[in-house]
């Protein structure tokens, strides 16, 4: 399987401070890939740095193997869609139009929505099971709706990764499920999702792969089971990661104990 | 009813209640014009023969060196500024983001401000609007190069400098008027108080040569407008260029607020009373907005204008201060309504 994303050596600077070290990292076709680590290890900004909203100060970045500096602006978005958990309630669209500005890429500013966008529009709505929200505003649907609808405006961008940062954050256990089977759905279309997440159970489900960021360096990186069993996980978190197997349950569940 | 088909009927209320507007504003003064006569005029002028009763020559004078370009010019005044008011709403994110925000307007009365204290109005013809206009282009370029140099060109920092410079162009403002000679000041109120009183064909070409192709420029954005609506990260990630979308749009709004300034003064609230009271009707995307804020302005402003010089028999009143009588209490209502709702 070859990369769509192939990261190398990636550092990133903030100010005088640098805040990725030299990372490498590959995301292949289809891939279900869980960011995981403590607060400020740097996942969000290396969700961004491979996207080209932050600038590199080193390393290279290659999508579909081609640097991503050579990309437009345009077409990078039509391979890599990104969705963060930015506060949408002030957004006066319907779930319809928000999700149209998916299409962005693709129509650029002057052109209308052609029957290849509405397609696309309502391929997305249907794959999140948000079609029958398509005319309410966004301001007035639920944190898991709107989480949905964001998702959706990703997909409409018809990427071949897609790039969520904490998509389950504020979210009950209802709209979690929700959400992850839906990511499950997207992947099983070929997409690639390469996700931040917070809760460590819910990754290792989820996740072909875990990624595990701390201090803006990959401490580990492999299956769950491995990833989370390593020596360098409990040091990362200062806790106990103990694995419980349960019969009829293919992964393990896991608890967790303060201190090492 | 479907939201396209509400939106239909909108467009169509508003193009016959602005038809309407500028009719009753072509008759209406402190000499009225009779109908029937304002018609014949109208159509010899298009070259349609009509069977109508002529107006007096004096009538005719009215008419058209007085109230026809007044009455144009106010609409075109009014469609500018509701457009401008609309564009910043969505590029701030805030719906009672305003030009005064950005040092544009007091920009503009800076210039005029100048070029009164220093006799440049007496000597030459148009002396006042082309300053306005300057010192309105000025401010919002010193609002863009400082936000840069502090490498602030985010939202915020856009923001914070605008008022910044704002608030440095008023007491620059204020000392001018200080030493200003006493016979010059009377002209400075007038102007900064707003109005259309004796504006030609001249004026209305200035402003519209400017306005109209800027509103026209502003409604082809709006799907950038749009994107750049959900945040600088959102729209950058779907490919949109984020600082230079934001300078094209504050510039054509900074070029339609400096030319309407400069030959008409200070008129405010109509870029946040129009916008705000369509909104709900016509939706938020700005291809639909744009347009429905342009006749809705308009509209108000043609009507405050007419107000202006017929309630009051003696004297016009200055259409600034109507349309902030008006806008004013329109908008603290509103404001109740954004925070019940936020």
């Amino acid at each position: 399987m070859s990369a769509i994303v192939e990261a190398r050596g990636l550092t990133v600077q903030r100010g005088a401070r640098e805040v990725l070290h030299g990372i490498d990292l590959d995301v292949a076709a289809g891939e279900a890939l869980a960011l995981v680590g403590p607060n400020a290890a740097g996942k969000s900004t290396l969700l961004r740095a491979l996207t080209g909203l932050l600038r590199t100060s080193g390393g290279t970045v290659a999508v579909g193997g081609r640097p991503l500096r050579s990309w437009s602006r345009d077409g990078l978005a039509r391979k890599l869609a990104l969705v963060t958990s930015e506060d949408e309630a002030v957004s006066p669209l319907t779930v319809r139009e928000r999700v149209a500005i998916g299409r962005y890429p693709y129509t650029g500013p002057f052109l209308p929505l052609r029957p290849a966008d509405h397609a696309a529009i309502a391929h997305a709505l249907a794959m999140t099971g948000i079609a029958a929200l398509a005319e309410r505003r966004v301001g007035t649907l639920s944190a898991g709706e709107r989480q949905l609808a964001a998702v959706a405006r990703g997909l409409a961008q018809e990427p071949q990764v897609l790039l969520l940062d904490e998509p389950a954050a504020h979210l009950d256990i209802g709209h979690q499920l929700a959400l992850f089977r839906v990511l499950d759905e997207i992947r099983a279309t070929g997409v690639a999702i390469l996700a931040v997440v917070h809760d460590l159970q819910r990754a290792s489900d989820w996740a072909d792969r875990l990624v595990l960021v701390a201090e803006g360096r990959i401490a580990a990186s492999g299956p769950p089971r491995e990833v989370l069993a390593s020596p360098a996980a409990a040091a990362i978190f200062a806790v106990r990661i103990e694995e419980h197997a349960v019969p009829g349950r293919t992964a393990p569940l896991y608890s967790f104990r303060e201190g090492s | 009813m479907s939201l396209s088909a509400r939106r239909r009927a909108v467009f169509a209320v508003l193009i016959l209640a602005l038809t309407a507007a500028l009719a009753v504003a072509l008759t209406l003064g402190s000499v009225r014009l009779p109908v029937a006569g304002v018609v014949h005029s109208l159509l010899t002028a298009a070259g349609i023969p009509s069977s109508a009763p002529a107006l007096t020559p004096a009538g005719e004078i009215i008419l058209w060196t007085i109230r026809f370009p007044r009455v144009l010019l106010a609409a075109v005044l009014g469609g500018g500024l509701a457009v401008v008011g609309a564009v910043l709403q969505t590029v701030f994110r805030n719906p009672i983001a305003d030009a005064g925000l950005l040092g544009v307007s007091t920009g503009a009365a800076l210039g005029a401000v100048v070029a009164v204290h220093l006799g440049l109005t007496a000597t030459t013809f148009l002396a006042l609007p082309a300053a306005a206009f300057t010192g309105s282009v000025l401010a919002i370029a010193a609002v863009y190069v400082l936000a840069h140099l502090a490498r602030r060109a985010s939202l915020e920092g856009l923001l914070l400098t605008g008022v910044a410079v704002s608030a440095l162009t008023s007491a620059a403002t204020s000392t001018v008027l200080v030493a200003t000679e006493e016979y010059r000041v009377k002209a400075i109120l007038f102007w900064l108080a707003g109005g259309l009183d004796g504006r030609s064909w001249t004026h209305l070409a200035l402003a519209a040569a400017v306005i109209l192709p800027a509103a026209l420029l502003l409604t082809l954005l709006a799907r950038p407008l749009d994107v750049l609506s959900l945040g600088d990260e959102e729209a950058a990630s779907l490919g949109l260029h984020v600082n230079g979308a934001r300078l094209l749009l504050l510039g054509l709004t900074a070029a339609i607020v400096g030319a309407g300034t400069a030959v008409a003064g200070s008129v405010p609230f109509v870029g946040l009373v129009a916008p705000h009271a369509l909104r709900p009707l016509v939706g938020p995307l700005s291809r639909h907005l744009l347009p429905a804020a342009f006749l809705g302005g308009a509209l108000l402003v043609v009507m405050a204008d007419l107000a202006a010089r017929t309630v009051n028999p003696a004297f016009d009143l200055p259409l600034g201060s109507l349309t902030a009588l008006v806008g004013a209490p329109y908008f603290l209502v509103a404001l109740r309504g954004i925070e019940d709702r936020g």
